[in-house]
């Protein structure tokens, strides 16, 4: 391939082009982990908020799902409301708290959600069974939750809402059976969580006189529009939040702004150490073989053609750099992932880079063009030599 | 009608010294199957001379004509297609492209000139041949020695079958005997019809000339 010579000359220097490819990489993967960085959060949010398909969370008044420690009263109103609406398919209420259970001398903390088995999106069964419709003794357990406790399906664990201050024990337990083991949702890394019937764990705590809950999740039908249900939920109800996962996501994007401009700046970054790495090894191997270069000008080779090559060369420099880098970036976006998940308060099943095929797209699309720009000014160097002097300057 | 002309050509470099006047004007044609030398102390001019009669340089006043062509009637482009088409060079320190095999430097202008692979992967074999190196055809430069470097170099130059066939110190990177081996090729390049102009500090190289050229101070002596 004789038109090839501008990329071939790669070859003439290996360890030079083998370390600039290895800065190259780096900087690639960096850019990589960057656009996946700035989009991934929300798109990883979104799918985490819509992981059972609720699109809608009704929360106390001015705050997020699990927010604060506040809770809605006459939750049992708000679920017949929701439920005599017929563009609802399904609305569930959940109730977050803290209970506590003896293991030996010691007593553990626990965090229980009570939930309704029949229209719930906080959890998945993974081994056991669910609750069943009815059951006020039934519990469920997160691995950690069972790990801690020692339990599996068919134990009987003994739960209590307060902390005894005289005997330093738990006070008015209750005693449950562990119907199988689930995972949650948006529980952190190592959480040691439980699920009782709804019912049961507002009794235990005080708060079924007032039927306190956490949350409301709501399920559209198909084809209900779940931004409008909100609206008009809200409209209805003044003194709660309804949030469409449109809404949450679009409140996230405002939290999440830093992130995200912190993702630019680094991935521009990125591309501009891309930018020069390829134009100083492009500099520099265009001065070495000006000699060359000049000759084949000499001997009628085009300036078009002088610069196609050396374009060329910076080219598959950057596509060379990119194909390592992107191996890289997915691998590094992997062990981030699993360091930023395990910050505690955030969910597990969160991701901080989502490897999306548009996001590689962007990333080995902005990595061309820069490729193809840092070629410019040593390709119009090298086609731009003048000849007869670089030819006398050569042969001295 | 001549294959090239200098029509009281100058040439000068403004240095931060001065003006150094490399040609003083100069006049000279080089009519189809001539084999001429240009010799001549260091410093005289020659290889400015060569520069502008193969259009990789322009004068400072006079002119250039090629086939009839001034060269300084044509834009960037066409000059580069008129050295492709018409001209052949061949540079003292052979300047073949690393990368490419002995057989791909050879086809390289011929790729340029727009030559189908297949005729010019012939030509370029047989023109391989005609300079002995044809065993070598797939051997990088660096495979090669000075000598042979610089009959591929030859063969390159002929690729596009050039009006005139331009040389400065062809044997100046050359011992004797190897460099005797290039004068015999060029024998038979006039032998075989082409024109040629050597610049040649080679005494040798001149007396095989059928026309020598002294150059002296940037004049043509004599
Ligand atoms: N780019 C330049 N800038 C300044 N001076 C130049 C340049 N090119 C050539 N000269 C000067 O022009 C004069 C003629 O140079 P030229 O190379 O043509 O001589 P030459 O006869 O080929 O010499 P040699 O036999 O040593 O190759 C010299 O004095 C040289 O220093
Ligand atoms: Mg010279």
């Amino acid at each position: 391939m004789i038109a090839g010579w501008g990329p071939r000359s790669l070859a003439r220097h290996p360890l030079r082009t083998a370390l600039s490819l290895a800065g190259i990489a780096v900087a690639s993967a960096m850019l990589l982990d960057m656009v996946m960085l700035s989009g991934g959060l929300e798109r990883s949010f979104a799918d985490l908020m819509l992981t059972r398909g609720f699109q809608i969370r009704v929360t106390p008044a001015g705050t997020l799902p699990f927010d604060a420690e506040a809770t809605i009263a006459g939750a049992g109103t708000l679920r017949a409301a929701l439920r005599g609406d017929p563009r609802i398919a399904a609305a569930g209420a959940v109730l977050g708290a803290s209970v506590f259970a003896r293991r030996g001398d010691s007593v553990v903390t626990l965090f229980a959600y009570g939930v309704e088995p029949d229209a719930q999106g906080i959890y998945e069964v993974e081994t056991g069974h669910d609750l069943a419709p009815g059951d006020t003794a039934g519990l469920l357990l997160s691995d950690p939750a069972a790990a801690v406790l020692h339990a599996a399906a068919g134990d009987r664990v003994t739960l209590a809402a307060r902390l005894d201050p005289g005997t330093a024990g738990a006070g008015g337990e209750r005693t449950f059976t562990v119907r199988g083991t689930v995972r949650w949702l948006y529980d952190y890394r190592g959480q040691r969580s439980i699920g009782l019937p709804l019912r049961t764990l507002q009794a235990m705590t005080g708060r079924a006189a007032e039927d306190r809950v956490s949350l409301l999740m709501v399920k559209v039908r198909n084809g209900a529009d779940p931004d409008a249900v909100a609206r008009s939920f809200r409209g209805r109800f003044p003194r709660v939040a309804a949030n469409s996962v449109t809404d949450l996501v679009a409140a996230f994007r405002v939290r999440m702004l830093y992130f995200r401009q912190l993702a630019g700046i680094l991935g521009t970054v990125s591309l501009l150490v891309t930018v020069l790495l390829v134009t100083t090894l492009l500099t520099i191997t265009v001065n070495e073989r000006l000699g060359e270069i000049v000759t084949l000008r000499a001997i009628g080779v085009s300036r078009a053609h002088v610069v196609r090559q050396v374009m060329a060369e910076g080219l598959a420099l950057t596509l060379l750099g990119a194909a390592l880098g992107t191996a890289l970036g997915l691998a590094t976006a992997r062990y981030l992932d699993t360091i930023l998940t395990s910050f505690p308060g955030l969910p597990a099943a969160f991701s901080f880079f989502v490897p999306r095929p548009d996001a590689i797209a962007l990333a080995a699309a902005a990595l061309l063009v820069t490729g193809t720009l840092a070629g410019l000014y040593p390709a119009w160097r090298a086609a731009g030599a003048p000849i007869a002097a670089t030819l006398r300057a050569e042969a001295t | 009608m001549s294959v090239a002309v200098a029509a009281e050509v100058t040439r000068d470099y403004s240095m931060s010294g001065g003006v150094v006047h490399a040609l003083r004007g100069v006049s000279l044609a080089i009519e189809p199957g001539e084999y001429v030398a240009i010799a001549g102390p260091s410093g005289s001019g020659k290889s400015t001379l060569l520069q502008l009669l193969g259009g990789i340089d322009l004068p400072t006043s006079g002119h250039v004509e090629i086939l009839g062509t001034r060269l300084d009637s044509l834009g960037d482009r066409a000059l580069t297609r008129l050295r492709l088409l018409r001209l052949g060079f061949i540079f003292q320190r052979f300047h073949l492209l690393p990368v490419l095999t002995a057989l791909e430097n050879v086809e390289l202008p011929m790729a340029e000139a727009g030559v189908p692979r297949d005729e010019r992967r012939e030509r370029a074999r047989s023109l391989l041949d005609y300079v002995g190196l044809l065993d070598r055809a797939a051997h990088r430069p660096v495979q090669l020695s000075g000598g042979e470097m610089q009959r591929v170099a030859i063969a390159r130059a002929l690729a596009n079958r050039p009006a005139l066939i331009l040389a400065d110190e062809p044997t100046g990177e050359l011992d004797a005997a190897t460099g005797a081996g290039i004068l015999a090729l060029f024998r038979r390049l006039t032998a075989d019809g082409s024109t040629l102009v050597v610049v040649t500090h080679d005494e040798r190289l001149a007396a095989e000339a059928g026309r020598v050229v002294h150059m002296l101070d940037g004049r043509v002596r004599g």
